[in-house]
């Protein structure tokens, strides 16, 4: 998958100090994981992997980097570069720091799907190829086994990159057991029963939004003291408040990389809130993130034809 | 439901056309019921997202948010701004459902005392339909 071809682009940038330093991933500390890892020497960039679990959205941790004078390159499937794309719109990140290393994306697999459907499993045990994978003798197709953000993706090709390792992939095909579909079509009660269940649980650990490339608050209101939103205490009410707020916050920006919801340790489908917002902006302001460095953010535009039946 | 329930409702209204058109109800003598809490602010596009679920977090049944109408800001465009916040919020609060008559919008000039108390009433009529609000609000109160 690329892996070698990736190594020896890292170990050059930063041997020709094109850059200093490469954002990746390398193995986690369980198996079937990939963690992001920041590399400043070239013989270091052995330690770079790409697979199917290299999932977190490594946007995230451009940041911390915002006021150096460092130079970086970073690994983007097509939602990290989206994330980039609006940092840098938003001016968290100048375009010329960043050196964006495209990499069309083969789809996240859910470790967790893989374990409740095959039971105990072994990564040596597994060999990736395209879209399928072996495993005791049988072949299996990806796709079932694919992380909730990465079946429905719309953009597995990076939108923006300065050179661009592997081949552009097509869509995937759509998932009937989609939860955004299905939420769409059911009635307020049976809707509110879905979020009560789901937000009940939210210990407002916040791991969802520290994960999120763009919740890069310095203070985030559902910690602020002055004005005091909501307090800490995860009640149903206070969890609603909060992730609608942080939805709200999200609007226009949300680059639907699912990274909230795969950090989320009560498995909350809380990716579908931001993502429920950027499909109203899709259908309604025909907006989408992270796809243009020229075009306006949503909200910070209007036109005179939007929606205004709900209004009074 | 108590039968002698009523709901609180809390108005946001722009100081330029709205609050003017609460005023102007006020000095015509036009009867609206006594259910809206008024907060002024300076435009609808003043009015951020948070304060609705504040106030509905803090046991209002419902919100009432009134700006200019489209064209007659008087910052030229914060109404606009305002109408693709609210539209959002409002879709979205409909999505995890909550009552859409909840969070109610409306244009009102400051020449519409008329029309005011036409929208108070409305406005009043639909919550009370929807009975007292429980989904968002506060489980427990807390001390700043
Ligand atoms: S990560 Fe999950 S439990 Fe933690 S705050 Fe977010 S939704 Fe709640
Ligand atoms: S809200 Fe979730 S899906 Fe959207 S950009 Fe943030 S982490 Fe990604
Ligand atoms: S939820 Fe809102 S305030 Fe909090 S970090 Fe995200 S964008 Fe910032």
């Amino acid at each position: 998958m690329f892996e070698k071809e990736i190594r020896r682009k890292s170990e050059e940038l930063l041997e020709t100090k094109t850059v200093d330093m490469v954002i990746g991933y390398t193995s986690g500390s369980l198996p079937f994981q990939a963690r992001p890892v920041l590399i400043s020497s070239p013989e270091d960039t052995e330690q770079l992997v790409w697979n199917h679990f290299s999932s977190p959205n490594l946007a995230r941790y451009l940041l911390p980097y915002r006021d150096s004078s460092k130079k970086i390159a970073l690994l983007a499937k097509g939602c990290d570069a989206r994330a980039v794309m609006v940092l840098i719109q938003e001016k968290q990140f100048p375009r010329e720091r960043v050196h964006i290393i495209g990499l069309p994306c083969p789809g996240m697999i859910s470790k967790t799907k893989l374990e409740k459907e095959l039971g105990e499993i072994k990564e040596e045990d597994f060999s990736f190829e395209k879209d399928t994978f072996l495993w005791q003798g049988k072949k299996w197709e990806i796709f079932p086994f694919l992380e909730d953000t990465c079946s429905r993706c719309r953009y597995p090709n990076p939108p923006l990159y300065d050179e661009l390792i592997g081949e552009k992939r097509e869509l995937w095909g759509s998932s009937s057991t989609d939860y955004l579909e299905k939420i769409n079509g059911q009635s307020e009660e049976e809707r509110w029963q879905f979020w009560e269940e789901e937000l009940s649980r939210c210990i407002r650990c916040y791991a969802c939004r520290n994960a999120c490339p763009l919740c890069y608050c310095k203070e985030c209101f559902a910690e602020s003291d002055l004005p005091r939103w909501v307090s800490g205490v995860p009640t149903l009410s206070d969890n609603l408040f909060f992730h609608l707020g942080r939805s709200m916050h999200l609007a226009g920006r949300c680059v639907e990389c699912g990274a909230c919801e795969r950090a989320c340790p009560e498995e909350i489908k809380i990716g579908l809130l931001p993502l429920k917002v950027e499909m109203i902006i899709k259908d309604n302001f025909s907006f989408e993130a992270g796809l243009s460095l020229e075009e306006d953010a949503p909200l910070l535009t209007y036109r005179e034809t939007d929606p205004g039946e709900f209004i009074k | 439901m108590k039968n002698n329930w009523e709901p609180k409702i809390v108005a946001f209204l722009c100081h330029w056309c709205s609050y003017a058109g609460a005023d102007l109800a006020g000095i015509s003598r036009i009867q609206y019921p006594p259910n809206i809490r008024v907060i002024r602010v300076p435009c609808s596009g003043a009015v951020n997202p948070l304060y609705i679920l504040k106030a509905l977090r803090e046991g209002a049944d419902g919100v009432l948010v009134s700006g200019c109408h489209p064209g007659d800001c008087h910052y030229l465009s914060g109404n606009y701004f305002a109408r693709r916040k609210f539209f959002i919020l409002h879709e979205l609060l409909q999505w995890v459902g909550i009552e859409k008559d909840r969070v109610q919008f409306s244009w009102v000039s400051a020449s519409e005392g008329q029309k005011f108390s036409q929208v108070v009433e409305e406005t009043v009529e639909k919550v009370k339909k929807l009975g007292p609000a429980k989904k968002l609000v506060k489980e427990f109160t807390f001390h700043v």
